[in-house]
């Protein structure tokens, strides 16, 4: 990767003898939105208190801007994080919080007013820059602590879950001012979360973790298309993909008794196979160039206003559909949808990698 | 009378009657002694005397040199507590290798009885036997009278209040110090806060509610000081060491002046509480400065 801005080499942590991070590897280039995701106890978080300094690296190495920080103290890293609980100092005022960093380091009054006002305005808390945090809402409140990250104009920006607290509306207005905000400022991030649709829409590459290891690294749309695995598969997109085990026979997969062909090329490619994972994508299941049929029994219906979600079962396996909303089906009656055969996943029964 | 005011009565009035038989009516009993002459020895019938008593009180140079010595002794031992305190809490809640051990033997002077406490203090610091008194030896000041001496009685009863009751003050403050939100120091750690302006600006600042409430407990408690006093130098030499409450035993119990002790005990209730108001308010006023 060229002129990479964050490294990690190798980093490995331990707690006692169980080690939750395996030796890991990443590159963030300059000016990067990098999102960590993954379900919980994945070490995503870990990897991020590793960067920020607040826990120690068993082994391996760090480096921001070409300096080895992996002893360096948190202070010295030149990182501002932004808390999952806002960690604001209850005691003082908005205006406080935001400008108690620079003070301690000696800035100027003028200077602090200056880089306050001019967070404040960005972030429009000008009208509660004397009130204190008990009395904010929540999203004003994370605000505030992206505030006090932005003031010290640092090299990199860590965000530790920030919107885990806010409710739903809220959620989606910030990570879209987060994300602007980032752009406009230009300066490297990192942010965590669990929330996959937080990943996608924020980043400009998706680190997907599974038990302390990177499952794929790469940019949101490749993680949706092109999963490198059955858990990326499965992790990413919502509803998620649905898996069957199935059979690649004479150019057409065979699922639960039933032939769905495949595009020529993709079976030049594949190859006869009597056993594999097939996934497809509810989403998927929609008319295109190369759509077959597929027949389910629907359990339960989820109409979703745009669309509808067909809950069902194929052969005894679970399956979810996407239909449009007038789509004709009834639930117990056995109905056809159509599958993209362009769209559908293949996975190694054996190593769940992508075929 | 309706059934609905019959059961409200039957509820209101017992517990009415237990606080006033509890509670109110020792009091009022010992205000009413507090003004007339009771004598037990020898017996005399009580007589009405007003507010004698206690301008006798007010007159007397020992109450005011017992309201010094308690003074004294409460407020030099009651700072040194919440500093030494505050300081071990601090270190403790660091997590120092062997914290649970210091925790536990840090706590145990709290959990002695103060006579006992007074007793051993009495063999540490006698003049001629005591190991303290062996360790000045060393040094070339043999024979210290450490409880014969009015200013070295007072510190050895100031450094006794301070051995005894810091325990209290590391255990509440090791308690606030525990449930305050980690998060907040973490983000200090990132924006690069020294660890001083970390207890200065966040630590302090946040704690000082409670810090208040153990200073308030441990000047109440303090001003009541009697049995360590009692046994090691029972208000001696002379009355330099006699705290109000040794002073209102004195009167009561050596003397048999039953209307003067109730006295004595009513004006050291006045000033707790006027010394409370007055704290309180302060305190108030300087939490609403970081609240």
């Amino acid at each position: 990767m060229a002129d990479p801005h964050v490294t990690l080499r190798s980093i490995t942590k331990s707690f006692g003898a169980v080690q939750v991070i395996p030796p890991l590897d990443l590159e963030i280039r300059h000016g990067e939105f990098i999102v960590l995701v993954g379900p919980s106890g994945c070490g995503k978080t870990t990897t991020l208190r590793m960067l920020a300094g607040l826990e120690t690296v068993t082994s391996g190495a760090i480096t921001i801007g070409d300096v080895d920080v992996t002893a360096t103290p948190p202070g010295e890293r030149d990182c501002a994080m932004v808390f999952q609980n806002y960690a604001l100092y209850p005691h003082m005022s908005v205006r406080n919080n935001i400008g108690y960093a620079m003070k301690v380091h000696g800035a100027t009054p003028d200077e602090i007013n200056e880089r306050v006002s001019e967070a404040a305005d960005l972030l429009g808390l000008e009208p509660y820059l004397d009130r204190k945090p008990k009395n904010l809402s929540g999203g004003q409140r994370q605000r505030v602590a992206i505030g006090r990250a932005l003031v010290r104009h640092p090299q990199v920006f860590l965000f530790d879950e920030p919107l885990s607290n806010l409710d739903a509306k809220l959620r989606v207005e910030m990570r879209t001012e987060i994300k602007l905000l980032q752009k406009r400022l230009g300066t490297t991030a990192v942010y965590v979360t669990h929330d996959q649709i937080e990943a996608m829409t924020m980043a400009d590459r998706v680190v997907v973790m599974r038990a302390g290891i990177i499952e794929q690294a790469a940019a949101p749309i490749e993680l949706y298309e092109r999963p490198a695995n059955k858990f990326v598969a499965n992790f990413i997109g919502s509803p998620a993909m649905n898996f069957f085990d199935a059979e690649i026979k004479d150019g057409a997969v065979l699922i639960a008794g039933q032939s769905l062909t495949l595009p020529k090329e993709r079976f030049e490619t594949l190859g006869n196979r009597s056993k594999v994972i097939f996934g497809i994508r509810p989403e998927h299941m929609r008319s295109s160039d190369h759509a077959v049929d597929l027949t389910l029994v629907p359990e339960a219906l989820e109409p979703l206003g745009a669309h509808t979600l067909v809950l069902g079962r194929l052969g005894s396996d679970k399956i979810t559909a996407q239909v449009d909303p007038r789509f004709p089906v009834e639930i117990g009656r056995p109905c056809t949808v159509k599958v993209d055969m362009n769209m559908v996943h293949f996975f190694d029964p054996e190593t769940e990698v992508r075929l | 009378m309706t059934r609905d005011t019959l059961s409200k009565h039957a509820f209101m009035w017992p517990a009415f009657l237990i606080v006033l038989i509890v509670t109110l009516f020792p009091l009022i009993y010992a205000l009413t002694v507090s003004f007339q002459t009771v004598r037990i020895v020898p017996p005399m019938p009580p007589e009405y005397v007003g507010l004698r008593n206690y301008a006798e009180i007010l007159e007397s140079g020992r109450f005011w040199n017992a309201i010094g010595v308690t003074a004294t002794i409460v407020f030099i031992s009651v700072m040194f507590q919440y500093v030494i305190g505050y300081a071990l809490a601090l270190t403790l809640h660091h997590n120092v290798p062997g914290a649970s051990l210091y925790r536990v033997a840090f706590l145990l002077p709290m959990f002695m009885a103060p006579v006992c406490v007074a007793l051993i203090a009495r063999m540490l610091f006698h003049p001629v036997l005591g190991p303290v008194n062996e360790f000045f030896t060393l040094f070339g000041l043999a024979n210290i009278p450490f409880l014969t001496n009015p200013t070295l009685a007072i510190s050895v009863l100031i450094v006794i209040e301070i051995w005894q009751w810091t325990p209290f003050v590391v255990l509440l403050m090791l308690a606030g110090l525990q449930g305050l939100p980690n998060e907040v120091f973490e983000a200090a750690r990132v924006d690069n806060i020294s660890t001083w302006r970390r207890f200065r600006d966040i630590t302090f600042p946040m704690l000082l509610p409670l810090s208040i409430a153990v200073i308030f407990i441990r000047l109440i408690e303090g001003f009541k000081v009697i049995d360590t006093i009692f046994v090691l130098t029972g208000g001696g030499p002379g009355t330099s060491t006699e705290t109000l409450t040794l002073f209102a035993y004195n009167e009561g119990f050596k003397k048999f002046n039953i209307g003067m002790a109730s006295a004595l005990s009513f004006l050291f209730l006045i000033v707790v509480i006027l010394f409370g108001t007055v704290y309180l308010a302060a305190a108030q006023r300087l939490t609403r400065r970081y609240q």
